[in-house]
């Protein structure tokens, strides 16, 4: 943690952060709840400061192909959008994906489905989690509940991307994208110059040298059969990502007969309804995943072993549910309560719930 | 003692619509606005004569959209 102390947005923090991870390009398309994002971009100039580029593409379908391009060059690149946006973004992240390029996407999600409202919202989880594109692939997904963390995960998004060359995506809302909290703010990490990006990345495209082969970047291949050789290649990368990378948070879950699972900003409000649960006398924990692909699988079935209930707190018409269903003991109740199109729950509400759900019988 | 009217001045463009100063305005002057600003947001808006300068509303704006001016009267 950096020394520094600002007062800022969380998209602006994001923006600030992406700079100082050594970011090498934006592109990004305006939308909102996620406009502050390119705004600051725009206004703090990273292109005198690092050499960064920062450009408006015409539409969110032609930022996704600029990413394409530029991490195929073996360049960190970005870009952010909201749910419409992500939508037309999806066959850009099935190829890039499919060809195993490395990159952060930001979706501040908003209430929807079509254009919905521009209020946070909690409904792309299915979409991004479970695919979205068409293929085999998953993507790496990471919720942010601070905007300290929409700071730190820019660069952790940056290092998981390069580490397994995947996609990597920062799923938050308009919520946490638009409040403004204190953000303590690292270093200044440099750009990686382009002696150094064909050292660490030899895959990158950045042209063929006398003592190597072409290098081909594309998520095309006619031949069934190596076609399934990269399909298996890329399964076998998932498989550990699923084992390594799971991130997760246990608050007051050691001694609690009801837990909810929440992520983001949902976790946010829960964390506030456990204080008041707590206060009435009934032990309310807070399990909130960090990564929402891997999902922490194991730490859940744990969980669910000693709890009388679970309830999870979405901002959708229930998405994560499926997951902790799927993943919980079968003897205990998992319920899921949760406001749409832009509404957020209130800490007394959800307090209702598990009183009316578990406590009451 | 002098009475003291109050009126604000609000930053449309930089509203973001929390509503959080509809909940502090103890005389409820202020609503949400049918309109939208350049962004999307539905900003708050001054609707009728009763604020009385308390300065609630400026304090718990997250992003200091809101001017009070304050006149005796």
């Amino acid at each position: 943690m950096g020394k520094e102390l600002r007062l800022m947005k969380g998209n602006e923090a994001f923006a600030e952060a992406v700079i100082r991870a050594g970011a090498d390009g934006y592109f990004g398309y305006p939308i909102t709840p996620q406009s502050e994002v390119m705004e600051y971009l725009m206004a703090e100039k990273p292109y005198e400061r690092t050499g960064m580029v920062v450009l408006q593409a015409e539409s969110e379908i032609a930022s996704i192909n600029m990413l394409y391009g530029g991490a195929a060059c073996g360049k960190k690149v970005l870009t952010s959008s909201s749910s419409p946006g992500i939508s037309l973004m999806q066959e850009g992240i099935s190829y890039l994906a499919g060809s195993e390029l490395p990159c952060i996407i930001m979706d501040a999600m908003r209430g929807g489905p079509g254009l919905g409202t521009i209020q946070p919202g909690q409904a792309d989880y299915f979409q991004l989690t479970k695919g979205g594109g068409h293929g085999d692939y998953r993507l790496i997904v990471i919720a942010p509940a601070s905007v300290q963390e929409m700071y730190d995960f820019a660069d952790i998004g940056f290092e998981l991307a390069f580490k397994y060359r995947t996609p990597v995506i920062v799923l938050t809302d308009g919520a946490i994208g638009q409040m403004m909290e204190k953000v303590y703010i690292g270093n200044q990490k440099p750009r990686l110059t382009e002696e150094e990006i064909r050292e660490k990345y030899p895959w990158a495209t950045l042209g063929k040298t006398p003592d190597r082969e072409r290098n081909i970047i594309t998520s095309l291949d006619l031949d069934p059969y190596r076609q399934e050789r990269h399909n298996l290649k890329l399964q076998k990368k998932f498989k550990e990502i699923e084992e390594n990378e799971v991130r997760y948070e246990e608050i007051n879950c050691e001694d609690a007969d009801y837990v909810i699972v929440a992520y983001g900003t949902s976790a946010r409000i829960s964390q506030k309804a456990m204080d008041i649960g707590r206060e009435k006398g009934h032990k309310i924990g807070l399990f909130r995943p960090i990564t929402l692909w891997p999902f922490p699988k194991k730490e859940i079935m744990e969980m669910s072993k000693n709890v009388k209930g679970i309830l999870t707190v979405e901002m959708s018409a229930g998405q994560m549910v499926e997951d902790v269903r799927l993943n919980s003991t079968e003897k205990t109740p998992v319920e899921h309560y949760g406001r749409m199109g832009g509404v957020i729950p209130t800490p007394n509400e959800i307090v209702d719930v598990i009183e009316n759900l578990f406590v009451k019988g | 003692m002098a009475k003291v009217k109050g009126d604000i001045i609000v930053d449309i463009e930089k509203c973001k619509g929390c509503e959080v100063c509809i909940d502090a305005c103890p005389t409820h002057t202020i609503e949400m606005s049918e309109k939208v600003n350049g962004k999307g947001y539905h900003f708050m808006q001054n609707v009728h004569d009763a604020c009385t300068g308390c300065t609630n509303c400026a304090i718990v704006c997250p992003d200091g959209v809101i001017t009070v001016y304050r006149i005796k009267v």
